[in-house]
């Protein structure tokens, strides 16, 4: 049973364990983690490891390693308990109450993510009543077993210090009957008053939430939601409206495409639903079978665009005439009569030709994408996609996706009732309009306005400090709740943990609120309420389960339902159907550009785009995120002007000399980083930065771009026109890799299709064993290895921040990085090849290739690294005294050292310095001291776990029973570790691949960890 | 116990080499002869024999060399073997430089103690001067005169024949 | 060798010799002194008070120690990170200055022993000093190993020792870090005998010539009841002869050791076979370097102008000179074989050193160490005190630079582009260099207040036999003693 939750297996549902998580609240946070430090040493490793460790080790020849090897894994693991295992009293009621808490073994329970409205299935590690990683939930056919950074990140967000402890009143601390009482009489008093109630919301797609807001507009006729989105899609709606009739957003299928478009969309990084395109993306991109081509138009380059096969770089004003001509192009082909002829875009035609051809060959299957907030450009790639008829394959209107569901228009109605004194009580859930909103201040002047506004946000921000009463919501790791990503595709969450705080779930708040609007008496709690609401809906929809219980407990221990679609929507499947195209091709030749193209005041344009890490800024108090670089510029802490290499030229800007941009809304000034790819004229800016009230980590790092954008009709416009100057002063851009070219070495190799069907073993380079001077060293009875395939990774960075959760990896902040002292075990290498201007990317995720003939091993004075009987190069904390020789003798300059105590140092006031961030760490991994050196360990506690359950349970261990922490993570599985002296691993397969390869292996080092070469696709004239 | 002796004092090496010589030519056996400095070849003149202090150094490196040699393997063979970059675990080259270092050190302290050891050399021994300023510019050649058949007229003779600045009968310890 | 001082004695029946040298022999001391002389010139300035110059140098010398000590104590607690190290240059001045001093120290040893087995007598003057300037640049060598370690408080994993709570687990011998240490202390140990042993007689000397009190007793206690014997005398040059022999392949081997330190490893830049007669050679430069600096401030500040002759400071130069040309020859073949191999990566290290972003040290260090030693073809130079000075510190500025770009430049930008990064010192990085010369110039100077800093038995000896063989005919003793042997047998 342990092994089984230990290894993911079955998770379990928590219904049952509600006492047991109440007796988890019962660890009152102080106790809880204030003991910490009491019981430092007194452990019990017998908790760690029930079955003891593995004895079959003295059968082996080489017993001592083995033996050390065993040692190693238990003393990291009863260190780690020393450190930050829950105190022994507070584990009776465990052991007493619950059958299925064992201390020190970990479980996982079935959760959904929060982190955006993606809403990812998740899969959360829970060990001794805390939540300490996020994992991907493998049974979903949405999201697979990836996840994201931020998602990644979002377990450290339940342990921010910023959070608040509990409601405020006036921005002083309440109960929450005072606040409830204040709340519910002015909801009365303005039903009384027929004032309006506005709840102003991020994106809800949880269908029991929804269903408690229909009750409340019930209950209360003045009632309306507005969905709020910084980055909303309301273009794309507004656009499908127009064109299909359908204000959604469809469910995009980039599996099934053989050519995708993607026009200033980042669908593999930021854009609606990352996690499952690039997992979808990924599918299509493989060498063995058809293999799909990838264009991006875009202004900036972003890691989609780094990965495509034909890029082209285009302001944001000439996306419009750009895809125009595209259609104009594909719509003849498509046999339109009269098409006219309008005006080429200043681009070059013949890629266009190119494009359009590609295109049209797999009309049908080919898929065009945009991520313009831009009715007009929106209309047009419909028009593409109609044309095209991929309508109802690649792109579902039948299964629309609820990822995103924000609404400019309405937002801007909303601040100008409020300025109106129309709204009387507004209630603001998950957003925060007065740092992301553009006409921030106008939004602050329209809340005064109101008589009550209640924000529900987990703290103090720019908009909670201004709220009359602050209901704090749970973190979603504390709650219950569902989503509904796609249409009829469920995810459920379940809590991992008791409130840390006195906070209350949104969806509690408003069901006490509401039941009193309509009936008078006392509400539900949430949990019963979802339960019924899903006894009541969902379970009539299903015909598995006779019993509503099974269906519920089956449910929550998958953690994701898909049932069938209550019933058809009216748009035909258009691949057999086209009727109708032709109008939408029309309406998209129609469309004349809005986008004011840059003048001669302001002769360049400025992009606003989404950063990887922080999104629209959500989570920037989030160290983790913070210190993660940029996949592509590799920049951490803050943002920066974005400027070409020509444009660098021309203004004679160097990395870091400030800039003041000037739009004809405001001014900003940020320091300036060339970009190889950035168009031309183009600058980009990241949102979501410059926080002024968020907490201690993420204040006032980087700039707030938002005041920048502006409305343009009914939508939120992300570019506008630029005036650039110098300011003369500099300002530090911590960049974690400084060279990005590879000076023609042999690191990344790259193949292209045809080069890899004519290949033939024979002229395969690099594959041939370079000979060794030593006799083969006996090994055990694994070898562990990684096999990394430079084609499936995207740069995603989701691994980095996986990696950083596992093993405790400090965060080190923006001094240390520009000392080049970051700590991260696995980071990602990103060179350029080609031209400046028109670069071709490639990442190749870099951790330490634990090589057979290490280097850094002979030369250790003190035996602190050696190679362990399974081949892993392991690194023993207590004994290194910090020579560093190791990490100079190391070629892929991997190890990291710790040059200052990284914990409990208020030098580096992160997560590691307050007791409640200390509890996210993994208490498997020590915590490593000042002066030692550390690096991958291939996450050797995972390894030592599964051989303890495989050793329980009689067995073998399987190949696929270990995953590391980055491997779970990928959204693509890029990387598969496994057991080398296996022939069938997975592992094993890919190092016979044809493309395998070894970076640096002429050194003759003869590591561990082998790459998969990437392929390209090149297109003719393109 | 105290013996006696016959101090000659020279001022100049060149006439204590005389002496040294005259000396012996009549069969007279010196003592010790004492300078501020070496003076070279006067061990031949002396006849004294070779000292011997060479052997311990050469006994002093061979049991080195074989303890760095042995206690490397022990303790890289036998006695914990660790998989350290691939290498073997008898990596006898990598311990060719701990070999040479060891015995350098060993032989040279052995060297050094012998010495100090076989002249009777130690912190704070009080210094027996057969003459003032015999660390300064004064050689002096003694003999022993409470010996049989020791003619200490002839001994003064040949002393003050052969240049000596000053002859001294002295009673104490050298 | 030179015969010793035996007035005509020619045998009856021997036909003289033939002359065996030409040239009248090298006076090593100027005019003719007297050995009471010797003894007061150079014990004077240990009984008088020292003069203003030593004060100056001694304050400014102190105030560097002073800061050292601040800098390592803030240094153990607070973390190597305030050095300028990163993930890509994990070492930088630290093991630069370890570098640095060891090759110092060489020379030392290198006049006391190698040029003792070689019979060069104008050592005599100046190996005392040399050899304590051995002793002090090896203690500013040991100290940075020390404290550049993450963990300082656990050097001692570095000894093999028992018993040993972490199981048997020994050190690793095919470390070159582990070879260093026990290369470094022997080194230490045995120069530090030999410089004693050899002080043993001038502290009896200095006993002698104190009065009662402390520095008698102090002196005594030191000198080992020393009186002078001839039968200690024979033995004391045997084993003298023994320590010379076994330092010369050992001071050889302590630089080959830390220059394996490189070649052991793969870093493009330190993985080449040339580096240790290359830094043995670069090791000798330095140090002479560095004996010439002293020296001339000694000479001209203690006034000693009689027994460090500009003889002295001319041999010294040409040693300078010869040892510079060997390391030029090792940058050029360097160069050379890094074209001629074509490894990739060792060409852009060469390429980057002449034109990266250090490049400015790598020409500072060309015109330092191949460009200087070729003045002192000149005689005018090499006879010029003023300017040896100048050149002297030129050699040293060079060396360290020498090291400095090895180190690096070769870890900056080596095998990943990704992992290149650049090395900015910080204000505790200068401060440490200095300080370590504030270390060595303390030491040094209490050394020549309170301590011969001239061998006066051996300046007696050499002084004395070169005085008489001026005027004396040369016989072969030997043959001589042998025919009186017969006499008295008869």
């Amino acid at each position: 049973m342990k092994q089984s939750s230990e290894s993911g297996g079955h998770k379990r549902p928590c219904h049952d364990s509600k006492t047991q998580l109440v007796q988890i609240g019962e660890l009152a946070p102080p106790v809880y983690w204030k003991s910490v430090e009491d019981l430092r040493g007194s452990t019990h490793p017998t908790g760690e490891f029930p079955g003891g460790l593995p004895s079959s080790s003295a059968a082996t020849h080489a017993a001592t390693r083995r033996d050390f090897l065993a040692m190693a894994g238990f003393t990291l693991a009863a260190a780690g308990l020393a450190g930050c295992r829950a105190p022994v009293q507070n584990a009776i009621p465990l052991l007493v109450g619950s059958d299925e808490i064992v201390p020190g073994v970990a479980n996982y329970y079935a959760t959904t993510c929060r982190g955006c409205a993606s809403s990812c299935s998740l899969l959360v590690k829970q060990r001794d009543g805390r939540p300490i990683k996020i994992e991907g939930n493998a049974e979903s056919k949405l999201f697979g077993g990836g996840t994201c950074a931020t998602g990644q990140a979002t377990v450290l967000s339940l342990y921010d210090d910023a959070r608040l402890r509990g409601p405020l009143w006036h921005g002083q601390p309440a109960t929450w009957d005072e606040v409830d009482r204040h709340v519910i009489d002015s909801l009365n008093r303005a039903r009384q008053e027929k004032r309006r109630v506005v709840l102003l919301s991020q994106t809800i797609n949880s269908p029991s939430t929804l269903a408690i807001l229909r009750e409340w507009r019930a209950g209360d006729p003045q009632f309306s939601h507005v969905v709020y989105e910084p980055v909303s899609f309301s273009a794309l709606r507004e656009a499908n409206a127009k064109s299909f009739g359908r204000a959604v957003i469809p469910h995009y299928r980039f599996d099934r495409a053989q050519v995708i478009v993607g026009i200033e969309a980042d669908f593999l990084g930021t854009w609606l639903s990352p996690v499952e395109f690039a997992r979808q993306y990924a599918s299509t991109r493989k060498p063995e079978g058809p293999r799909s081509l990838h264009v991006q138009i875009e202004s900036g380059l972003s890691v989609t665009g780094s990965n495509a096969d034909v890029r082209m770089p285009v302001p944001p004003s000439q996306l419009g005439p750009v895809a125009a001509a595209l259609l104009r192009r594909v719509a003849r082909k498509a046999g339109l009569e009269g098409v006219p002829g309008g005006a080429e875009p200043a681009v070059d035609g013949a890629k266009l030709d190119a494009i359009a051809d590609e295109l049209w060959k797999h009309h049908g299957e080919s898929l065009v994408v945009s991520g313009c907030n831009d009715v007009g450009v929106q209309t047009i790639v419909n028009a593409l996609n109609a044309s095209l008829n991929n309508i109802g394959w690649t792109i579902d209107l039948n299964q629309p996706s609820l990822q995103r569901g924000g609404d400019d228009a309405a937002m801007a109605e909303l601040v100008a009732a409020m300025n109106r004194g129309e709204v009387h009580t507004l209630v603001m859930y998950g957003v925060n309009p007065a740092y992301d909103y553009h006409e921030a201040s106008q939004f602050l002047s329209g809340l005064e306005k109101v008589a009550l506004s209640v924000s529900l946000s987990d703290r103090r921000d720019e908009t909670s400090s201004h709220a009359h009463a602050v209901c704090p919501d749970h973190h979603f790791l504390e709650a219950w709740g569902d989503a509904e990503p796609v249409e009829s595709h469920f995810s459920l969450a379940q809590p991992l943990i008791a409130p840390l705080f006195a906070t209350r779930a949104a969806q509690e708040s408003m069901l006490r609120w509401v039941s009193n609007l309509s009936t008078g008496n006392p509400a539900p709690d949430y949990y019963t309420y979802l339960r019924d609401f899903w006894r009541k809906t969902m379970f009539s929809r299903q015909k598995t389960f006779q019993d509503a219980n099974a269906f519920w407990e089956r449910s929550l221990q998958d953690g994701v339902v898909e049932l069938p679609l209550p019933g058809q929507h009216g748009v035909p499947d258009r691949r057999t159907d086209r009727g109708g195209w032709k109008s939408a091709v029309r309406a998209g030749l129609e469309v004349r550009e809005q986008t004011p193209p840059a003048d001669a005041d302001r002769p360049y344009e400025l992009h606003f785009y989404e950063s990887v890490a922080l999104r629209e800024g959500r989570h920037a108090n989030n160290p983790w995120l913070q210190e993660l670089p940029d996949p592509i510029s590799k920049v951490t802490w803050g943002n920066y002007a974005a400027v070409s290499p020509q444009l660098a030229e021309k203004l004679s800007l160097r990395d870091g000399d400030v800039v003041k941009l000037t739009t004809s809304r405001s001014t900003v000034e940020l320091p300036a980083f060339v970009q190889p790819g950035q168009e031309a004229r183009t600058v980009s800016v990241a949102i979501g930065y410059g926080r002024s009230l968020v907490g201690k980590a993420g204040q006032g790092v980087g700039v707030n771009v938002y005041p920048l954008t502006s409305l343009a009709g009914s939508t939120r416009r992300f570019s506008a026109a630029l005036k650039v100057e110098q300011t003369g002063r500099k300002q530090s851009v911590a960049s974690t890799q400084s060279h990005f070219s590879m000076e023609g070495r042999p690191i990344v190799l790259e193949t292209s299709l045809d080069d890899l069907q004519s290949e033939t073993s024979a002229n395969r380079e690099g594959s041939e064993a370079l000979p060794t001077l030593w006799a083969e060293r006996l090994q055990g009875e694994h070898a562990w290895g990684m096999a990394i395939d430079m084609n499936a990774c995207t740069g995603c960075s989701a691994c980095v921040v996986a990696c950083q959760a596992e093993n405790n990896v400090p965060v080190v902040g923006k001094d240390q990085v520009e000392r080049i002292r970051i700590m991260h075990w696995i980071r990602i290498d990103r060179y350029y090849t080609g031209t400046a201007d028109a670069p071709e990317s490639v990442h190749q995720p870099m951790m330490c290739q634990h090589c057979q003939n290490a280097p850094c091993e002979t030369v250790c004075p003190v035996l602190a690294t050696t190679t362990s009987s399974e081949g892993l190069n392991q690194q023993v904390y207590n004994r290194c005294i910090g020579t560093r020789y190791c990490a100079n003798n190391c070629p892929y300059k991997v190890r990291r050292f710790n040059w200052y105590n990284y914990t409990e140092n208020t030098a580096f006031d992160f997560n590691m310095t307050s007791p409640l961030g200390r509890m996210v760490l993994n208490p498997d991994v020590v915590v490593r001291s000042r002066g030692v050196m550390e690096k991958c360990t291939m996450c050797v506690q995972r390894i030592q776990l599964a051989k303890n359950i495989a050793l329980q349970g009689k067995r073998s261990l399987a190949d696929g029973d270990i995953q590391t922490a980055c491997q779970q993570s990928c959204p693509t599985q890029a990387i598969v570790f496994g057991d080398l002296k296996d022939p069938n691993s997975r592992v094993s397969q890919l190092q016979r691949n044809q493309r395998h390869y070894q970076v640096l292996d002429e050194l003759g080092v003869r590591p561990n960890v082998s790459y998969l070469k990437k392929v390209r696709t090149r297109v003719k004239n393109a | 116990m105290s013996n006696k002796f016959m101090v000659g004092t020279f001022l100049d090496s060149a006439s204590l080499i005389k002496a040294v010589l005259a000396v012996r030519a009549h069969n007279l056996r010196i003592y010790d002869v004492y300078s501020p400095y070496p003076i070279h070849d006067l061990d031949l003149a002396m006849g004294l024999r070779r000292t011997r202090l060479p052997w311990v150094t050469a006994v002093a490196g061979t049991l080195a060399l074989s303890f760095a040699i042995t206690f490397q393997f022990y303790a890289a063979v036998w006695d914990w073997p660790l998989n350290v970059g691939g290498k073997p675990d008898n990596s006898a080259l990598a311990f060719v430089p701990i070999c040479f270092e060891l015995t350098v050190l060993i032989s040279g302290l052995a060297t050094f103690f012998a010495l100090l050891f076989r002249a009777q050399l130690y912190p704070g021994k009080k210094e027996r001067l057969s003459t003032p300023g015999i660390t300064n510019d004064r050689f002096a050649l003694v003999l022993r005169t409470d010996r049989v058949h020791f003619d200490s007229a002839r001994a003064l003779n040949v002393l003050e024949a052969s240049g000596a600045d000053d002859v001294q009968e002295m009673e104490g310890d050298l | 060798m030179s015969g010793s001082a035996v007035t005509a004695k020619v045998a009856p029946g021997h036909s003289p010799k033939v002359e065996t040298q030409v040239l009248p022999p090298p006076q090593w001391v100027d005019d003719d002194v007297t050995l009471s002389q010797i003894t007061d010139d150079i014990a004077r300035p240990l009984e008088g008070r020292p003069g203003k110059g030593w004060w100056i140098c001694f304050a400014f010398a102190f105030a560097a120690l002073l800061n050292l000590g601040g800098m390592v104590t803030w240094l153990i607690a607070k973390g190597i990170g305030i050095w300028g190290l990163n993930n890509s240059v994990g070492w930088a001045f630290d093991i630069t200055n370890f570098v640095f001093w060891i090759g110092i120290g060489h020379a030392g040893t290198l006049i006391s022993a190698i040029l003792l087995l070689f019979r060069q007598q104008w050592r005599t003057s100046i190996n005392r000093s040399a050899e304590a300037m051995t002793i002090f640049a090896v203690m500013c060598a040991g100290l940075f190993p020390a404290i550049h370690m993450g963990r300082p408080w656990d050097a001692f994993f570095i000894f093999p020792y028992v018993p040993n709570q972490r199981g048997p687990l020994w050190v690793n011998f095919r470390s070159p870090l582990v070879w260093d240490v026990v290369a470094i202390s022997t080194y230490f140990t045995i120069s530090l005998v030999f410089w004693f042993l050899g002080m043993v007689p001038d502290l009896a000397t200095l006993r002698d010539r104190a009065n009662a009190g402390l520095k008698k007793t102090i002196f005594r206690i030191l000198s080992l009841g020393w009186n002078g014997s001839f039968r200690t005398w024979a033995r004391y040059e045997m084993v003298s002869l023994i320590l010379a022999g076994l330092a010369t392949p050992l001071v050889l081997s302590v630089h080959s050791i830390v220059s394996m330190d490189f070649a052991t490893s793969l870093v493009p830049g330190w993985h080449t076979t040339i580096f240790p007669p290359y830094f043995v050679a670069g090791a000798i430069y330095s140090g002479f370097g560095m004996v010439l600096t002293l020296l001339i401030i000694t000479r001209q500040t203690m006034h000693l102008e009689r027994y460090i002759t500009m003889r002295h400071l001319d041999k010294m130069a040409k040693v300078t000179m010869l040892t510079g040309m060997i390391v030029s020859y090792a940058y050029a073949t360097e160069f050379f074989s890094a074209w001629y191999t074509g490894n990739l990566y060792e060409r852009y290290h060469f390429i980057n050193r002449a034109t990266g972003p250090y490049a400015w040290c790598f020409y500072l260090m060309v015109l330092c160490n191949v460009i200087t030693p070729q003045l002192l073809w000149l005689k005018k130079i090499r006879t010029s005190v003023a300017l040896l000075f100048v050149v002297s510190i030129l050699v040293n500025i060079g060396m360290w630079f020498e090291r400095f770009v090895i180190i690096v430049v070769g870890l900056h930008r080596a095998f990943l582009p990704s992992g290149w990064g650049m090395f900015y010192p910080t204000v505790f990085d200068v401060g440490i260099l200095i300080g370590s010369f504030g270390l060595f110039f303390t030491c040094f100077l209490l050394f020549i207040r309170f301590l011969p800093m001239i061998a006066m038995w051996e300046i007696k000896g050499v002084s004395e036999q070169s005085a008489h063989q001026a005027k004396t005919a040369k016989t072969d003793d030997r043959e001589d003693f042998r025919d009186r042997e017969v006499a008295v047998n008869v």
